[in-house]
Protein backbone atom coordinates (compact mmCIF):
# COMPACT_ATOMS: atom_id res chain seq x y z
CA UNK A 1 0.00 0.00 0.00
CA UNK A 2 1.50 3.29 -1.07
CA UNK A 3 2.29 5.72 1.74
CA UNK A 4 1.87 9.18 0.22
CA UNK A 5 3.90 11.18 2.73
CA UNK A 6 6.77 8.73 2.78
CA UNK A 7 6.78 8.82 -1.01
CA UNK A 8 6.70 12.62 -0.88
CA UNK A 9 9.71 12.70 1.42
CA UNK A 10 11.65 10.40 -0.89
CA UNK A 11 10.59 12.37 -3.97
CA UNK A 12 11.56 15.68 -2.38
CA UNK A 13 14.96 14.28 -1.42
CA UNK A 14 15.49 13.35 -5.07
CA UNK A 15 14.78 16.93 -6.11
CA UNK A 16 16.24 19.15 -3.42
CA UNK A 17 19.93 19.07 -2.58
CA UNK A 18 19.40 21.37 0.43
CA UNK A 19 16.82 18.97 1.82
CA UNK A 20 19.34 16.15 1.44
CA UNK A 21 21.87 18.20 3.38
CA UNK A 22 19.28 18.96 6.06
CA UNK A 23 18.31 15.29 6.22
CA UNK A 24 21.88 14.20 6.66
CA UNK A 25 22.33 16.76 9.42
CA UNK A 26 19.10 16.01 11.28
CA UNK A 27 16.84 13.27 9.97
CA UNK A 28 14.29 13.57 12.72
CA UNK A 29 13.77 17.28 12.11
CA UNK A 30 13.13 16.76 8.40
CA UNK A 31 10.78 13.85 9.04
CA UNK A 32 8.77 16.16 11.30
CA UNK A 33 7.98 18.34 8.27
CA UNK A 34 5.99 15.45 6.74
CA UNK A 35 2.92 13.65 8.00
CA UNK A 36 4.88 10.48 8.61
CA UNK A 37 3.20 7.83 10.78
CA UNK A 38 5.06 6.78 13.96
CA UNK A 39 5.84 3.25 12.74
CA UNK A 40 7.14 4.60 9.44
CA UNK A 41 9.24 7.15 11.29
CA UNK A 42 10.78 4.32 13.30
CA UNK A 43 11.53 2.42 10.11
CA UNK A 44 13.23 5.49 8.66
CA UNK A 45 15.33 6.03 11.77
CA UNK A 46 16.29 2.33 11.76
CA UNK A 47 17.06 2.18 8.01
CA UNK A 48 14.58 -0.68 7.91
CA UNK A 49 14.51 -1.59 4.22
CA UNK A 50 12.01 -4.40 4.73
CA UNK A 51 9.50 -2.19 6.51
CA UNK A 52 9.76 0.69 4.05
CA UNK A 53 9.80 -1.41 0.89
CA UNK A 54 6.05 -2.15 0.67
CA UNK A 55 5.18 1.52 1.18
CA UNK A 56 6.89 3.27 -1.72
CA UNK A 57 7.78 2.85 -5.35
CA UNK A 58 10.83 0.63 -5.69
CA UNK A 59 12.81 3.23 -7.65
CA UNK A 60 12.22 5.87 -4.96
CA UNK A 61 13.29 3.33 -2.33
CA UNK A 62 16.55 2.70 -4.17
CA UNK A 63 17.25 6.39 -4.47
CA UNK A 64 16.48 6.97 -0.78
CA UNK A 65 19.01 4.42 0.40
CA UNK A 66 21.60 5.96 -1.92
CA UNK A 67 20.97 9.25 -0.09
CA UNK A 68 21.36 7.36 3.17
CA UNK A 69 24.74 6.14 1.95
CA UNK A 70 23.87 2.45 2.09
CA UNK A 71 26.16 0.53 -0.29
CA UNK A 72 24.29 -1.11 -3.14
CA UNK A 73 25.41 -4.59 -2.10
CA UNK A 74 24.02 -4.09 1.38
CA UNK A 75 20.76 -2.64 0.04
CA UNK A 76 20.35 -5.63 -2.26
CA UNK A 77 21.21 -8.08 0.51
CA UNK A 78 18.53 -6.55 2.74
CA UNK A 79 15.98 -6.81 -0.05
CA UNK A 80 16.98 -10.39 -0.81
CA UNK A 81 16.65 -11.29 2.88
CA UNK A 82 12.96 -10.49 2.57
CA UNK A 83 12.65 -13.58 0.40
CA UNK A 84 14.14 -15.80 3.08
CA UNK A 85 11.85 -18.36 4.74
CA UNK A 86 10.08 -16.74 7.66
CA UNK A 87 10.85 -13.21 6.50
CA UNK A 88 8.04 -10.63 6.49
CA UNK A 89 5.98 -10.67 3.30
CA UNK A 90 7.68 -9.31 0.20
CA UNK A 91 6.37 -6.04 -1.23
CA UNK A 92 3.44 -6.16 -3.59
CA UNK A 93 5.26 -6.19 -6.93
CA UNK A 94 2.27 -5.14 -9.00
CA UNK A 95 1.82 -2.00 -6.95
CA UNK A 96 5.32 -0.73 -7.40
CA UNK A 97 6.04 -1.61 -11.03
CA UNK B 1 4.86 14.92 -45.99
CA UNK B 2 7.15 13.66 -43.26
CA UNK B 3 8.55 10.20 -43.40
CA UNK B 4 9.50 7.57 -40.82
CA UNK B 5 13.10 6.76 -41.68
CA UNK B 6 14.38 4.75 -38.73
CA UNK B 7 13.13 2.89 -35.67
CA UNK B 8 15.42 1.83 -32.82
CA UNK B 9 15.42 0.63 -29.22
CA UNK B 10 18.12 0.53 -26.57
CA UNK B 11 18.46 -0.27 -22.90
CA UNK B 12 19.55 2.26 -20.34
CA UNK B 13 20.57 2.11 -16.70
CA UNK B 14 22.12 4.71 -14.42
CA UNK B 15 25.15 2.55 -13.73
CA UNK B 16 26.12 2.85 -17.40
CA UNK B 17 26.79 6.52 -16.74
CA UNK B 18 27.79 6.37 -13.08
CA UNK B 19 30.38 3.62 -13.45
CA UNK B 20 31.33 3.94 -17.11
CA UNK B 21 35.02 4.57 -16.49
CA UNK B 22 35.40 1.78 -13.95
CA UNK B 23 33.32 -0.86 -15.71
CA UNK B 24 35.17 -4.01 -16.83
CA UNK B 25 36.72 -3.24 -20.20
CA UNK B 26 35.11 -6.13 -22.09
CA UNK B 27 31.71 -5.17 -20.73
CA UNK B 28 32.14 -1.58 -21.76
CA UNK B 29 33.24 -2.75 -25.19
CA UNK B 30 30.04 -4.77 -25.69
CA UNK B 31 27.85 -1.87 -24.66
CA UNK B 32 29.85 0.48 -26.85
CA UNK B 33 29.58 -1.78 -29.88
CA UNK B 34 25.81 -2.07 -29.56
CA UNK B 35 25.20 1.62 -28.97
CA UNK B 36 27.63 2.50 -31.77
CA UNK B 37 25.77 0.28 -34.21
CA UNK B 38 22.53 2.06 -33.43
CA UNK B 39 24.38 5.35 -33.87
CA UNK B 40 25.69 4.25 -37.25
CA UNK B 41 22.22 3.23 -38.41
CA UNK B 42 20.63 6.39 -37.03
CA UNK B 43 23.11 8.64 -38.82
CA UNK B 44 22.64 6.64 -42.02
CA UNK B 45 18.94 7.46 -42.06
CA UNK B 46 19.70 11.20 -41.75
CA UNK B 47 16.87 12.19 -39.40
CA UNK B 48 15.69 15.77 -39.00
CA UNK B 49 13.88 14.86 -35.79
CA UNK B 50 13.97 12.10 -33.18
CA UNK B 51 10.90 10.95 -31.27
CA UNK B 52 12.23 9.44 -28.03
CA UNK B 53 9.95 7.16 -26.04
CA UNK B 54 11.17 6.78 -22.44
CA UNK B 55 10.05 6.37 -18.86
CA UNK B 56 10.22 9.22 -16.36
CA UNK B 57 12.20 8.24 -13.27
CA UNK B 58 10.32 10.50 -10.85
CA UNK B 59 11.84 13.60 -12.40
CA UNK B 60 8.87 15.33 -14.04
CA UNK B 61 6.04 13.59 -12.26
CA UNK B 62 5.02 12.32 -8.84
CA UNK B 63 2.08 10.29 -7.58
CA UNK B 64 0.03 13.46 -7.03
CA UNK B 65 -0.05 13.93 -10.81
CA UNK B 66 1.17 10.99 -12.83
CA UNK B 67 0.24 10.86 -16.51
CA UNK B 68 0.12 7.62 -18.43
CA UNK B 69 1.65 9.38 -21.44
CA UNK B 70 3.08 12.88 -21.76
CA UNK B 71 4.20 14.50 -25.01
CA UNK B 72 6.90 17.17 -24.91
CA UNK B 73 5.76 19.93 -27.25
CA UNK B 74 8.27 22.62 -26.33
CA UNK B 75 11.08 24.17 -28.36
CA UNK B 76 13.47 23.22 -25.59
CA UNK B 77 13.79 20.64 -22.87
CA UNK B 78 16.11 20.48 -19.88
CA UNK B 79 19.01 18.07 -19.82
CA UNK B 80 19.42 15.38 -17.21
CA UNK B 81 19.30 16.48 -13.56
CA UNK B 82 21.16 13.51 -12.09
CA UNK B 83 24.67 14.45 -10.91
CA UNK B 84 26.13 11.29 -12.46
CA UNK B 85 24.65 12.29 -15.83
CA UNK B 86 25.99 15.84 -15.75
CA UNK B 87 29.53 14.47 -15.76
CA UNK B 88 29.09 12.49 -18.98
CA UNK B 89 26.30 14.38 -20.75
CA UNK B 90 26.68 18.03 -19.77
CA UNK B 91 23.87 19.38 -21.94
CA UNK B 92 21.64 21.61 -19.85
CA UNK B 93 19.26 22.21 -22.73
CA UNK B 94 18.07 19.90 -25.49
CA UNK B 95 16.28 21.07 -28.59
CA UNK B 96 12.63 20.24 -28.99
CA UNK B 97 10.43 20.48 -32.06
CA UNK B 98 7.31 22.37 -31.05
CA UNK B 99 5.58 22.13 -34.42
CA UNK B 100 5.82 18.36 -34.68
CA UNK B 101 5.12 17.96 -30.96
CA UNK B 102 1.89 19.90 -31.34
CA UNK B 103 0.97 17.94 -34.44
CA UNK B 104 1.52 14.67 -32.58
CA UNK B 105 -0.57 15.94 -29.68
CA UNK B 106 -3.37 17.12 -31.98
CA UNK B 107 -3.30 13.85 -33.91
CA UNK B 108 -3.62 12.01 -30.61
CA UNK B 109 -6.57 14.11 -29.46
CA UNK B 110 -8.27 13.81 -32.85
CA UNK B 111 -8.02 10.04 -32.54
CA UNK B 112 -9.50 9.82 -29.03
CA UNK B 113 -6.21 9.57 -27.14
CA UNK B 114 -5.80 11.80 -24.09
CA UNK B 115 -2.13 12.45 -23.40
CA UNK B 116 -0.89 15.20 -21.18
CA UNK B 117 1.42 17.81 -22.61
CA UNK B 118 4.51 19.60 -21.44
CA UNK B 119 6.12 22.69 -22.90
CA UNK B 120 9.36 21.84 -21.10
CA UNK B 121 10.32 18.43 -19.85
CA UNK B 122 13.42 17.43 -17.96
CA UNK B 123 14.96 14.47 -19.73
CA UNK B 124 16.57 12.08 -17.28
CA UNK B 125 19.04 9.24 -17.74
CA UNK B 126 16.38 7.09 -19.36
CA UNK B 127 16.39 9.37 -22.37
CA UNK B 128 19.90 10.77 -22.16
CA UNK B 129 22.04 7.65 -21.64
CA UNK B 130 21.02 6.32 -25.06
CA UNK B 131 21.46 9.79 -26.61
CA UNK B 132 24.94 10.01 -25.06
CA UNK B 133 26.14 6.52 -25.93
CA UNK B 134 24.55 6.45 -29.40
CA UNK B 135 26.23 9.78 -30.09
CA UNK B 136 23.07 11.60 -31.13
CA UNK B 137 23.89 15.08 -32.39
CA UNK B 138 22.85 17.44 -29.56
CA UNK B 139 21.47 19.76 -32.21
CA UNK B 140 18.98 17.14 -33.43
CA UNK B 141 15.50 18.22 -32.29
CA UNK B 142 13.69 15.78 -30.03
CA UNK B 143 10.04 15.14 -29.34
CA UNK B 144 9.94 13.21 -26.08
CA UNK B 145 7.10 10.86 -25.22
CA UNK B 146 7.24 9.93 -21.55
CA UNK B 147 5.41 6.75 -20.62
CA UNK B 148 4.49 5.65 -17.11
CA UNK B 149 6.58 2.49 -16.94
CA UNK B 150 7.30 2.80 -13.21
CA UNK B 151 4.16 2.95 -11.12
CA UNK B 152 1.10 0.74 -11.44
CA UNK B 153 -1.39 1.01 -12.93
CA UNK B 154 0.46 1.50 -16.21
CA UNK B 155 -0.80 1.75 -19.78
CA UNK B 156 -1.78 -1.63 -21.18
CA UNK B 157 0.41 -3.24 -23.79
CA UNK B 158 -2.57 -3.07 -26.12
CA UNK B 159 -2.66 0.69 -25.65
CA UNK B 160 1.06 0.94 -26.34
CA UNK B 161 0.52 -0.77 -29.69
CA UNK B 162 -2.17 1.80 -30.42
CA UNK B 163 0.22 4.59 -29.43
CA UNK B 164 2.86 3.26 -31.81
CA UNK B 165 0.39 3.22 -34.69
CA UNK B 166 -0.65 6.73 -33.73
CA UNK B 167 2.95 7.98 -33.76
CA UNK B 168 3.31 6.54 -37.25
CA UNK B 169 0.08 8.22 -38.37
CA UNK B 170 1.25 11.55 -36.97
CA UNK B 171 4.58 11.29 -38.77
CA UNK B 172 2.99 10.41 -42.08
CA UNK B 173 0.42 13.18 -41.84
CA UNK B 174 2.86 15.95 -40.92
CA UNK B 175 2.89 18.37 -43.85
CA UNK B 176 6.60 19.24 -43.87
CA UNK B 177 9.11 16.92 -45.53
CA UNK B 178 10.81 15.89 -42.29
CA UNK B 179 12.77 12.69 -41.88
CA UNK B 180 11.70 11.30 -38.50
CA UNK B 181 13.29 8.53 -36.45
CA UNK B 182 11.86 6.85 -33.36
CA UNK B 183 13.90 5.56 -30.40
CA UNK B 184 12.39 3.51 -27.60
CA UNK B 185 14.50 3.24 -24.46
CA UNK B 186 14.58 0.88 -21.49
CA UNK B 187 14.28 -2.82 -20.75
CA UNK B 188 14.86 -5.58 -21.19
CA UNK B 189 14.48 -7.38 -17.86
CA UNK B 190 15.83 -5.84 -14.69
CA UNK B 191 14.74 -5.60 -11.10
CA UNK B 192 15.27 -2.39 -9.13
CA UNK B 193 14.56 -1.77 -5.46
CA UNK B 194 12.50 -4.93 -5.03
CA UNK B 195 13.27 -8.25 -3.41
CA UNK B 196 14.67 -9.66 -6.64
CA UNK B 197 16.95 -6.66 -7.28
CA UNK B 198 19.80 -7.63 -9.56
CA UNK B 199 17.87 -10.47 -11.19
CA UNK B 200 18.19 -10.52 -14.97
CA UNK B 201 15.49 -12.78 -16.34
CA UNK B 202 17.18 -14.19 -19.42
CA UNK B 203 14.28 -16.56 -20.11
CA UNK B 204 11.93 -13.60 -20.33
CA UNK B 205 14.39 -11.60 -22.40
CA UNK B 206 14.92 -14.31 -25.02
CA UNK B 207 11.19 -15.01 -25.26
CA UNK B 208 10.55 -11.30 -25.57
CA UNK B 209 13.08 -10.94 -28.36
CA UNK B 210 11.54 -13.93 -30.16
CA UNK B 211 8.10 -12.37 -29.85
CA UNK B 212 9.30 -9.07 -31.32
CA UNK B 213 11.01 -10.97 -34.14
CA UNK B 214 7.79 -12.83 -34.94
CA UNK B 215 6.11 -9.45 -34.82
CA UNK B 216 2.53 -10.55 -34.44
CA UNK B 217 0.81 -8.08 -32.14
CA UNK B 218 -1.70 -10.33 -30.40
CA UNK B 219 0.96 -12.86 -29.42
CA UNK B 220 3.34 -10.16 -28.20
CA UNK B 221 0.51 -8.47 -26.30
CA UNK B 222 -0.53 -11.74 -24.62
CA UNK B 223 3.05 -12.65 -23.79
CA UNK B 224 3.95 -9.29 -22.26
CA UNK B 225 0.65 -8.77 -20.44
CA UNK B 226 1.12 -12.11 -18.69
CA UNK B 227 4.87 -12.12 -18.17
CA UNK B 228 5.48 -8.54 -17.07
CA UNK B 229 3.80 -9.32 -13.78
CA UNK B 230 6.20 -12.21 -13.21
CA UNK B 231 9.55 -10.64 -13.95
CA UNK B 232 11.48 -7.69 -12.57
CA UNK B 233 9.89 -4.25 -12.45
CA UNK B 234 12.34 -2.69 -14.94
CA UNK B 235 10.96 -4.86 -17.70
CA UNK B 236 7.87 -2.66 -17.73
CA UNK B 237 9.94 -0.27 -19.82
CA UNK B 238 9.37 -2.69 -22.68
CA UNK B 239 6.29 -0.56 -23.35
CA UNK B 240 8.66 1.88 -25.03
CA UNK B 241 9.86 -0.88 -27.35
CA UNK B 242 6.24 -1.82 -28.08
CA UNK B 243 5.49 1.75 -29.17
CA UNK B 244 8.53 1.69 -31.45
CA UNK B 245 7.52 -1.74 -32.75
CA UNK B 246 4.00 -0.61 -33.64
CA UNK B 247 5.33 2.59 -35.21
CA UNK B 248 7.36 0.33 -37.48
CA UNK B 249 4.19 -1.55 -38.45
CA UNK B 250 4.98 -4.46 -36.09
CA UNK B 251 7.36 -5.90 -38.61
CA UNK B 252 11.01 -5.73 -39.55
CA UNK B 253 12.50 -6.24 -36.06
CA UNK B 254 16.22 -6.88 -36.03
CA UNK B 255 18.14 -7.65 -32.86
CA UNK B 256 21.45 -5.81 -32.79
CA UNK B 257 22.62 -7.41 -29.56
CA UNK B 258 21.41 -8.84 -26.30
CA UNK B 259 23.44 -9.83 -23.30
CA UNK B 260 22.80 -9.98 -19.59
CA UNK B 261 24.71 -7.13 -18.02
CA UNK B 262 25.05 -7.77 -14.30
CA UNK B 263 27.47 -4.86 -14.00
CA UNK B 264 24.62 -2.50 -14.95
CA UNK B 265 21.82 -4.69 -13.53
CA UNK B 266 19.99 -4.89 -16.88
CA UNK B 267 19.28 -7.39 -19.60
CA UNK B 268 20.88 -5.18 -22.23
CA UNK B 269 18.95 -5.17 -25.48
CA UNK B 270 19.52 -3.22 -28.68
CA UNK B 271 17.36 -3.38 -31.77
CA UNK B 272 16.23 -1.68 -34.91
CA UNK B 273 13.27 -2.12 -37.20
CA UNK B 274 13.14 -1.84 -40.94
CA UNK B 275 11.79 1.55 -41.94
CA UNK B 276 8.72 1.57 -44.16
CA UNK B 277 9.40 1.59 -47.89
CA UNK B 278 9.35 5.04 -49.46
Amino acid sequence: MTDYWLSKLFYDLQHDAQLVADYRADMAAVIERYRIKPDVRRALMDDDVAALSPLVNAYLLRFYFQVRGMPQDEFMARLHAMNAPGAPGEPEKVGHG
Amino acid sequence: MAKLVGIFAASHGPIIARDWETMPRDHRAKLTAAFDEIGRRLRACRPDLLVVVSPDHWVNFFINNLPAICIGIGDEHDGPPEPFMKKVYPHTMLKGHAAFGRHLLQTALDNDFDPTLSHRLTLDHGTCIPLWRIGVDPELPLVPILVNDLEAPMPSIRRCFAWGRLVRRAIESYPEPLRVAVLGTGGLSHSIGETTMGWIDETFDHACIDAFARGEERQLDAFLTEQLERTGNGAHEIRDWVIAHAAAGSTGFELIDYFPSPATLVGAGFASWQAPAA
